[in-house]
C-alpha cells in the first residue's frame, strides 16, 4: 500500500507568523538584509565622493566587518587584522576617487584590505626577522665580548666547559645551549631523562665552582 | 587609536572627490605616445626601402602585433591601475607579443634558410637601444604619472605593463625609419631593449608608486 505524506501548505508558515504577529517584527538579519542590500554601499560610496559625510561614515561602518574578514584570510592575531583594517581604512580615505562608480565596491575594497594585511604580515615577518637578528647580535657579543675582560672571561667559560666530563658537556650543549626540550635532547645524547637532568645539573654546579659563582 | 574614532574622523574629513577613469587616462596617453613618435618618424623620414618591407605579409603581421602589444599593454596597465580588477588583465598583450617575438624568429629562421650562416652574425645596434629606452622610458613615465594612484596597489605589474606598452610603440615606430635588414639584429636589439624597459618600469614603478 503507497504511503503518501501530508501535503505541504506552503501558507502553513506565512499563516503561523500572521496570527503570532511576529511578521510585525523583522528580522535582525532582514534589517541588514535591507540596509545593506546589493547596491547600498555603492550608492553611499557615489555620495561620499561627493562629499557626503554621513554617507561616508556609513558606508566604512558597514564595510568594516567585511575589511576584518578579508584580512583574516591573511592574519591569524586580533590585533594584527585591526592593524590591517585600519591600514585599509586610511587606503580607501585616499584612494577613494579611484573606485568607478559603475564597479560594484566590494572588489574594490577587498583589494585594498587584502593588500594591507599582505604589508602587515610582510611587517610583522621582518620585525621578527629582526627579533632572532638581535638575539644572535647577543650571543655573538656574549661569546667574543667587546673588550679585554669579557674576552678573558669567555675564554675562561670556555675552558671550564672543555674541562667537563663528556656526558655532563654533552648535556648542557644539548639542554641549555641549543636548548632543547629534554626528551629530544635525551635521545640525541643517548641518556635518559632523568640522567640528563643529573648531568645538566652537575655540568652547572662544576661551571659555578670553577668560576667562581655562586 | 580605535577603528571606530578613525571611521569618525576619515568621515569628518570627507571633501568631495573627481573619480579617475584609469582607461580613459590610458586612451588620452596612447594618443599622446601615438602623436609624439609619429612627429619622430616624421622628423627622420621613412627607411628607403619602407615600401618594400610593407609588402612582405610576415613584416607586416609583425609590424602591426607590436603596434597591437602596445596598445592592448597599456589597457591592461589601466586595468591593473584599477583596485579590485582581476589580475588576468596582465595577460591581455600576451597573444599579440608572442605573434610579434615569433614574428621576429620566424625572420631569423628565413634570413638563415636565404643568407645561410652569415644570417646569424650579430652586429651592434646602439641606436635602436637608444631610440627605445630614450623615448621609451619618458613615455613610460608619463603612463605611471597618469595611473599613479590606483596603481598603488599592484606597482609592479602596473610598471611591467607601461613599460611595455611604450617600449612596444616606440620598437614599432622606430622600425619605420631605421633601416635594420637582419632579423636576429633586430630581434636582439629590440627585444632587449623592450626587455629593458619593462624591466626598468617594474623596478622603479615597485618604488615610486608603492604606498
Amino acid at each position: 500500500m503507497p504511503t503518501s505524506t501530508a501535503p505541504h501548505s506552503p501558507g502553513l508558515m506565512a499563516d503561523v507568523i500572521r496570527a503570532t504577529g511576529l511578521a510585525l517584527a523583522p528580522s535582525r538579519a532582514r534589517l541588514r538584509a535591507m540596509q545593506d542590500g546589493p547596491g547600498v554601499w555603492e550608492a553611499w560610496m557615489v555620495a561620499a565622493q561627493a562629499g557626503d559625510g554621513a554617507a561616508y561614515n556609513a558606508v566604512l561602518r558597514a564595510c568594516a566587518p567585511y575589511l576584518r574578514g578579508v584580512a583574516r584570510r591573511r592574519l591569524r592575531e586580533p590585533a594584527s587584522v585591526e592593524d590591517a583594517v585600519q591600514d585599509a581604512l586610511l587606503t580607501i580615505h585616499s584612494l577613494r576617487h579611484t573606485w568607478d562608480p559603475e564597479r560594484p565596491l566590494r572588489p574594490w575594497l577587498a583589494a585594498i584590505a587584502d593588500r594591507r594585511a599582505i604589508d602587515v604580515a610582510r611587517r610583522e615577518l621582518r620585525r621578527g626577522g629582526r627579533e632572532v637578528a638581535v638575539e644572535a647580535a647577543d650571543d655573538l657579543a656574549d661569546t667574543r665580548g667587546t673588550d679585554a675582560e669579557e674576552r678573558a672571561a669567555a675564554m675562561q667559560l670556555r675552558r671550564a666547559i672543555a674541562d667537563l666530563p663528556e656526558s655532563q658537556r654533552t648535556a648542557l650543549r644539548l639542554a641549555k645551549i641549543e636548548d632543547l626540550p629534554l626528551g629530544e635532547a635525551a635521545a640525541r645524547s643517548g641518556l635518559s631523562v632523568g640522567a640528563l637532568k643529573v648531568a645538566t645539573h652537575r655540568a652547572m654546579a662544576t661551571l659555578r665552582k670553577r668560576l667562581g659563582v655562586e | 587609536m580605535d577603528t571606530d574614532d578613525l571611521i569618525a574622523r576619515l568621515a569628518a574629513d570627507a571633501r568631495p572627490v573627481t573619480p579617475v577613469h584609469a582607461e580613459r587616462r590610458a586612451m588620452l596617453w596612447l594618443g599622446f605616445a601615438i602623436a609624439l613618435i609619429t612627429g619622430l618618424v616624421a622628423w627622420h623620414g621613412f627607411r628607403p626601402d619602407l615600401a618594400d618591407r610593407v609588402d612582405l605579409p610576415a613584416e607586416r603581421i609583425q609590424w602591426f602585433a607590436s603596434v597591437a602589444t602596445g596598445i592592448l599593454a597599456a589597457i591592461a596597465a589601466a586595468r591593473l591601475a584599477e583596485p579590485g580588477r582581476p589580475a588576468a588583465w596582465a595577460l591581455l598583450p600576451v597573444p599579440a607579443l608572442v605573434v610579434w617575438v615569433a614574428g621576429m624568429g620566424f625572420g631569423c629562421l628565413a634570413d638563415i634558410a636565404r643568407l645561410g650562416p652569415s644570417a646569424m652574425v650579430l652586429g651592434t645596434s646602439w641606436s635602436c637601444l637608444g631610440f627605445i629606452t630614450g623615448v621609451g622610458a619618458p613615455l613610460l613615465a608619463v603612463l605611471l604619472y597618469l595611473l599613479r594612484d590606483g596603481a598603488s596597489l599592484r606597482p609592479g605589474r602596473v610598471s611591467a605593463m607601461a613599460g611595455l606598452a611604450a617600449a612596444a610603440l616606440c620598437s614599432a615606430g622606430l622600425s619605420l625609419f631605421h633601416h635594420l635588414d637582419a632579423a636576429l639584429m633586430i630581434l636582439v636589439w629590440h627585444g632587449t631593449a623592450v626587455a629593458l624597459v619593462c624591466a626598468f618600469g617594474a623596478v622603479t614603478g615597485r618604488v615610486a608608486l608603492a604606498r
